[in-house]
């Protein structure tokens, strides 16, 4: 059976507004929303930019606005008239394709890392909390940043809820020197403090274990 | 427009595990750095590793570094190089504490010491093993921490089309930026191959990331390094057949079949039981075999049949330690076959899956090839392995010899002067020709014709016939990609990418195929129907593979020597 989907184009070499295109695809009740992008690359329009990875909800790259949400292309069955866009707010290479480098190198200024550990002859005693290793999760597929009502990465790169994760995420290691809840502060967290919008589609608590714990005094 | 040339004392080629400690090693002994990464940092295989790794033997239990070398060339059928297995075994604990400097955390007891698993997996005669929390991912995480903070320039999302040679050296690389189309030139005095292995040479049939299609081997063979035992191409048994989506997830290895675990034909008959002791290349065997006998499912696969485990106290206690330790292989069955079948209900429809190279860039314990300028490590790497990887050394290997390999570029980089920009120009040429070209061929069908094709003929189960036919048909690609369609978009253009792939790939299932001919027995992951035993006559032999004149040429050595 053949369905209709209808995809959101864009090229910034060419100018222009974002154009809704359709494409009519084969499927079947479990064919994914990956696989109809793969059928259209591969068979209708060579044009077409997305990215994927592992396939099996692993690896975080295929994350896309499916009628306006996002969802991982790889684990979303598609559907007869469905809404295929990139992740909203997110700056945009192409197509369904962001500009994940962009985003990275505006966190660098933020230390995401622990100190050098010298060198060790043996292992460190390390008590690792089950709130770090949940952090630890996730797959950095961005989608939180889209379901954020007010991130816009053109205006405030590191106001969405991905770098509360990865500065919550540091927070727990025992080895991190940085002062992450000064850091989240400085980048506005108790402004979320109080909004309850933005959802973690790997099943991370981005309130609990991450805003609620760089709130804390 | 002015092309964009880098200078650096070391290059390294692919962001994995192997790749950023290559760098960061490399950068730490003092050397100007360049990472490149056809994907973001840390989104080759080793994200989608299963996280457990082998650190040094625990001589307070009774285990040694004898032990643990042992192991490892028993199991891998005595191809193994054995300078290079001492070498993983004695830095493996050294390379544990290195990862964990970058900011990742292996799993320790309540008190927060590092402790080895009870079990160890298959092959290991002690336990080895630490693990992490997620997968590969958590892994990732401190391998991107690494890159942030280590002083490396990181060029993400650039894939390197050819190595520079001049003067049988190699002098550095070129690469596409492929989110911008533009080229670009890196001059560098020690070049490190780490950009892993050819998993997706047999996609959808693999467990491999897509961009893993041999790129390393592509990039050696043409350069002038030395391959072996390019034949050795593990294939876990048990892969999901269906839905499509789901083709190749793996969903298991031998010893998830449990003490009374079975292998049924459509017609309901046992094929096969007691599986669990077995390696991944037995199973995959008689799989594949079963089914050209006819006896696959309507999916193309067999049943694995692990209901038996329920009904004893033995297999009750198998399948607690498997809701234990294999979560992400019944997270595959879950999804694909149901509740039931997740609960060994139901039977599994299962076909092996392209898993991992054994072959790959032949080198010595300090990750040189046999060319001057080039250093491989990680899976791009070969010999450290023989003919069957045991579980958990993978991610052994990628990170200790990551720190050979960066130590090594960066201490002979001081030796070595820079080529000039001049040893680009062709290369660069070539790549903007890409762009635009008005051939017939899309380079993308290709690919899926040359990915087939390795399944069909040089996948679980060969033969001379099949071999032939498979080195019949890379020719034919090899054809068809002198005549190549491509649009011309520069952003993100999937098709020049596909392209740049395109003869790595060719030249990695050559290297496969005649490899795989030239080796008359089944040994290790390398299985014939007709040669079904090992060949006892005379000594080991590694196949060695080199590219002469664009094609592969094998020889033969003596292994283990």
């Amino acid at each position: 059976m053949n369905i209709r989907i209808s995809i959101r184009r864009v090229d910034p070499d060419k100018g222009g507004e974002p154009q809704w295109t359709d494409y009519e695809v084969p499927a079947d009740e479990r064919t994914t929303v990956l696989e109809s992008l793969m059928y259209i690359y591969e068979n209708t329009d060579p044009t077409l930019a997305f990215r994927f990875g592992c396939r099996f909800d692993k690896c975080g790259l295929c994350a896309v606005e499916v009628n306006g949400r996002p969802k991982m292309a790889c684990f979303t069955e598609v559907e007869e008239g469905m809404k295929i866009g990139p992740l909203r707010g997110m700056p945009v290479v192409r197509d369904l394709v962001i500009d994940r480098a962009a985003y990275f190198e505006a966190l660098r200024g933020l230390e995401i890392y622990i100190p050098e550990q010298g060198d060790r002859s043996t292992p460190q005693v390390i008590r690792q909390s089950e709130a770090h290793k949940k952090l630890l999760s996730c797959v950095e597929c961005l989608a939180c940043n889209a379901t954020c009502p007010n991130y816009d990465f053109s205006k405030n790169p590191l106001s969405g809820p991905y770098v509360f994760v990865k500065l919550a995420q540091l927070h727990f290691d025992p080895r991190n020197t940085v002062d992450r809840r000064a850091q989240a502060r400085e980048l506005g967290v108790q402004s979320c403090a109080e909004c309850r919008k933005c959802t973690c589609i790997h099943g991370i608590n981005i309130r609990k274990q991450a805003i609620e714990v760089l709130t804390a005094q | 427009m002015a092309t964009d040339v880098r200078k650096a004392d070391v290059l390294v080629i692919g962001a994995g595990g192997a790749g950023v400690m290559a760098a960061v090693e490399a950068a730490r002994a003092g050397a100007g750095v360049i990472l490149l990464s056809k994907e973001p940092v840390g989104y080759g295989d080793t994200r989608i590793a299963l996280g457990a790794m082998s650190t040094s033997p625990d001589t307070a239990a009774g285990d040694s570094e004898d032990a643990f070398v042992e192991d490892m060339i028993r199991g891998g059928e005595y191809l193994n190089d054995p300078r290079l297995v001492r070498a993983l075994v004695a830095d493996a604990m050294d390379a544990t504490l290195t990862l964990e400097g970058f900011g990742h955390v292996f799993l320790r007891n309540r008190e927060g010491v590092l402790t080895r698993m009870e079990v160890p997996p298959g092959g290991h005669r002690a336990s080895r093993v630490i693990s992490s929390p997620w997968l590969g991912v958590s892994m990732c995480h401190a391998l991107r921490s690494a890159a942030a903070r280590a002083d490396i320039e990181v060029l993400e999302e650039t894939v390197c089309s050819e190595l520079l040679v001049e003067d049988g050296e190699v002098v550095g690389a070129a690469a596409l930026r492929t989110m911008t189309g533009e080229p670009i030139a890196l001059l560098a005095k020690s070049t490190v191959v780490a950009a892993g292995g050819a998993g997706s040479l047999y996609y959808p049939h693999t467990d491999c990331m897509p961009a893993v299609v041999g790129d390393s081997f592509g990039l050696g063979l043409r350069a002038g390094a030395e391959l072996v035992d390019m034949e050795q191409v593990q294939f876990l048994p048990f892969g999901i057949t269906h839905p499509p989506a789901l083709l190749g997830i793996p969903c298991g290895e031998p010893v998830v079949a449990g003490p009374f675990g079975r292998l049924l034909n459509n017609r309901g008959e046992v094929v096969l039981e007691n599986i669990m002791p077995m390696t991944r290349a037995q199973v995959a065997r008689v799989i594949v075999e079963e089914i050209r006998k006819g006896g696959g499912t309507e999916h193309g696969g067999l049943l694995l049949d692990l209901a038996p485990n329920l009904k004893s106290r033995e297999g009750e206690f198998f399948v607690a330690m498997l809701k234990k330790f294999a979560g992400p292989f019944l997270e595959g069955a879950r999804k694909a076959y149901g509740r039931e079948a997740a609960e060994f209900r139901v039977p599994w429809d299962v076909l092996p899956t392209a898993h991992y190279n054994m072959g790959g860039i032949r080198t010595d314990e300090w990750c040189r090839s046999r060319v001057p300028g080039l250093y491989a490590c990680g899976q791009a790497q070969g010999g450290v392995m023989g003919g069957n990887r045991l579980g958990s050394t993978s991610l052994t290997e990628i990170f200790v010899f990551g720190k050979r390999a960066g130590r090594t570029a960066a201490e002979e980089a001081r030796e070595r002067g820079r080529a000039d920009q001049g040893a680009a120009c062709e290369a660069l040429d070539r790549l903007r020709s890409l762009r635009g070209s008005r051939g017939s061929r899309r380079p993308v069908e290709l690919k899926r014709r040359l990915q087939g094709l390795m399944w069909e003929k040089a996948g679980p189960l060969r033969d001379g016939q099949g071999l032939e036919k498979a080195l019949d048909g890379i020719g034919a690609i090899r054809e068809g990609a002198k005549n190549l369609r491509i649009t011309d978009l520069s952003r993100c253009n999937q098709e020049i990418l596909d392209a740049i792939e395109l003869p790595h790939m060719l030249a990695t299932a050559e290297a496969i195929v005649v490899s795989a001919q030239e080796r008359r027995e089944s040994r290790g992951a390398h299985v014939r129907s007709d040669f079904p035993g090992r060949d006892e006559e005379g000594p080991v032999q590694n196949i060695l593979v080199e590219m002469r004149d664009g094609r592969c040429i094998c020889r033969r050595r003596e292994a283990g020597k």
